[in-house]
């Protein structure tokens, strides 16, 4: 009698011994890498984290370089007075939060009617399947090709059309004000003056970002609305539910879903980077004005990471990378435990 | 008399809502349609014959082609792939076969999730402080390992997706005829898995071909035409950002047309998945 493989016992035990020992590696380089950042960024960042501790936080100033100035010293006599570099990161984390918070005010209500409508009318007309091909395309442009779009034909439309006819039409309406006059700090002195309409702006960044992750939450509260057993809508079209009304429940039943895909949504906002560097305008002071220039945590990196000579310029954008990291984590990880089975799709959202 | 009496006030909600329902999706794809046609539309104009053919100049009015930036992507590409495909799909694999083990499958399945997570301006962070600080110079590696520290999550997580939908009837019947776990794994599962897996794959490709970000401080850009990894290393999307931002016309026009090769390149890829996905469902596994 044949034995129905042939290789002898010895080889067996060799190829589970190396395909267990590569699997195993592999996942361990995984535990390796998230450690490796983690570590690195924490260890780089030290010597900024000792010098300012939770003031960093709590300081919206961000001068890389020293100020000269005039100032009296103890006797009364007129000095020089050096002020050295200084760093908070208060500005950016302003900016990122108020244009992230700014996409999804735009973004959310529009990606639940049109993923209500994928799921409930789609269907029936047959275009489910190109409207979730094209959403699904539309996911996979690049962060840099909307920066372009943005800044080329966003920013002046905003600039040119926009934001005139909204000064015209809110400018001198009492209380409103503070939209379109800002407050400058020139040598010690608080200027107010009208801000300067550029177009690239916190509103264009956070129109940009809302652009950005409509595709992303459309797609995942579909899945989720999908996923909303039949009975329940069935049982509330029996008990006379308009079309509305069982939306409203489907939309309750799922709604644990719906903010995790909400949640992504703002996880890919915070931490893009490219889009919004390219229309936000790159001023790190806090305004409260949409239409005056912001700059985002990750705008920040990409503009001073690579010039940063300095050691503690150097370290401060450093903590700046580590917040940035420890929050969209945070929403991530807050995002994927109300996905129940968001897989694959979830895992390549960002 | 009807039964149910029906509530005006309820039924012109619904109408109003449906529409805006409507109105919410033609909304969303106009948007998204009308970015798309501009990128097509003036990236058409503006890309020629000397896009692929020359590299770039340095004279920002006549500033050639985007031939370097081209290769400098496609070797990208290729380097990032040698190291985060092999990696990524034996973490799916020790994920999906070895996944009843008592320690590392939880902590590994979370951390994946949470890698796929990280911004990728941080990854460029990282790539920097490890790669580029250590070896002295920005260079083609340093940014081909960001890349792939994004890919090997992606594929880790798509792949074991992939691994467990074949079902467990045939990873028994490769034991009961004698195979060993490797056996099973590398003979029966993986090629019962390969087509999807090859998706997830894919997938991670055509997100990397569109990062700026982990490349602004690893592979930093070039304008010379290079295969060396090991200096300054081209690429489209860094250029194009470089470009864009930049004062001149000329260039900007350039930029316009490189973002159409990068959609184009993404575009197939999306509908390739598109294809396997359908020939791999119809075809009985």
């Amino acid at each position: 009698m044949t034995t129905a493989v042939q290789s002898s016992p010895r080889t067996f035990g060799r190829g589970d011994a190396v395909l267990g020992l590569a699997a195993r590696g592999s996942a361990l380089c995984i535990l390796g890498m998230l450690a490796a950042l983690a570590l690195v960024l924490l260890a780089a960042a030290l010597p900024s984290i000792r010098t300012f501790g939770v003031g960093f936080l709590l300081s919206t100033d961000w001068r890389p370089n020293e100020i000269v100035g005039a100032g009296l010293d103890a006797a009364g006599n007129e000095v020089e007075v050096v002020s050295p570099p200084s760093f908070g990161g208060l500005a950016v984390i302003y900016g990122t939060v108020v244009s992230s918070a700014l996409a999804l005010v735009v973004a959310v209500p529009l990606s639940l009617g049109a993923a209500l409508f994928l799921v409930r009318v789609a269907p029936r007309l047959r275009l489910a399947g190109v409207l979730s091909f094209l959403v699904e395309f539309l996911a996979a442009i690049p962060s840099i090709a909307f920066g372009i779009w943005g800044l080329f034909v966003l920013a002046p439309f905003l600039q040119h059309v926009v934001e005139p006819g909204l000064k015209s039409l809110l400018g001198d309406v009492p209380g409103l004000g503070w939209l379109f006059t800002g407050t400058l700090n020139i040598a010690g002195e608080v200027v107010t003056r009208p801000i300067p309409l550029t177009g690239r702006d916190m509103l264009c960044g956070g129109l940009i970002l809302a652009i950005m992750v409509l595709p992303i939450i459309t797609a995942v509260s579909r899945d989720v609305l999908r996923a909303v057993p039949r009975m329940q809508i069935e049982g509330t079209l029996a008990l006379g539910a308009t079309w509305w009304q069982s939306c409203a429940a489907m939309l309750r039943y799922g709604r644990a879903g719906l903010f995790g895909a909400i949640m992504l949504g703002l996880a890919r906002a915070a931490g893009e980077t490219m889009a919004v560097t390219m229309v936000i305008g790159n001023n790190n002071q806090i305004e409260p004005s949409p239409f005056a220039p912001a700059q985002t945590m990750s705008s920040l990196l990409a503009n001073e990471f690579a010039e940063a000579s300095d050691g503690l310029h150097r370290a401060a954008l450093l903590e700046v990378a580590l917040i940035l990291l420890v929050m969209s984590l945070a929403i991530n990880i807050l995002a994927r435990s109300l996905i129940v089975g968001g897989g694959p799709r979830a895992a390549a959202a960002h | 008399m009807p039964l149910v009496r029906k509530n005006p006030w309820k039924t012109l909600q619904s109408r109003v809502m449906f529409a805006a329902c409507a109105a919410c999706t033609v909304l969303i794809i106009g948007v998204l349609g009308l970015v798309t046609v501009y990128l097509f539309s003036i990236g058409f104009g503006a890309t020629s014959w000397e896009f692929f053919a020359a590299d770039p100049t340095g004279n920002a009015l006549d500033p050639g082609g985007m031939r370097n930036a081209v290769v400098g992507t496609l070797i990208l590409i290729g380097l990032a792939s040698l190291i985060g495909i092999p990696l990524g799909l034996l973490a799916g694999v020790y994920l999906s076969e070895y996944g009843t083990e008592r320690l590392l499958p939880g902590p590994v399945r979370f951390v994946t999730d949470v890698l796929a997570g990280v911004p990728s301006i941080v990854v460029g962070i990282l790539g920097y402080e490890l790669l580029v600080v250590p070896l002295g110079n920005y260079s083609g590696w340093a940014g081909a390992g960001a890349l792939a520290f994004i890919m090997v999550p992606i594929v880790a997580r798509t792949s074991e997706e992939m691994f467990r939908l074949v079902p467990d009837s045939y990873r028994q019947a490769s034991a009961a005829l004698g195979a060993t776990r490797s056996q099973t794994i590398l003979r029966v599962v993986a090629p019962a898995a390969a087509g999807t897996v090859v998706t997830g794959i894919m997938l991670a490709i055509a997100r990397i071909a569109g990062e700026t970000a982990p490349l602004l401080f690893t592979a930093l850009g070039s304008r010379f035409l290079t295969t060396n990894p090991s200096e300054p290393f081209p690429s489209l999307t860094v250029q194009v950002y470089t470009y864009a931002t930049g004062p001149y016309p000329a260039q900007r026009e350039l930029a316009w047309a490189g973002i159409l090769v990068l959609i184009s390149i993404i575009f197939v890829v999306n509908v390739s998945i598109r294809l396997v996905t359908l020939r791999v469902r119809r075809s009985p596994a």
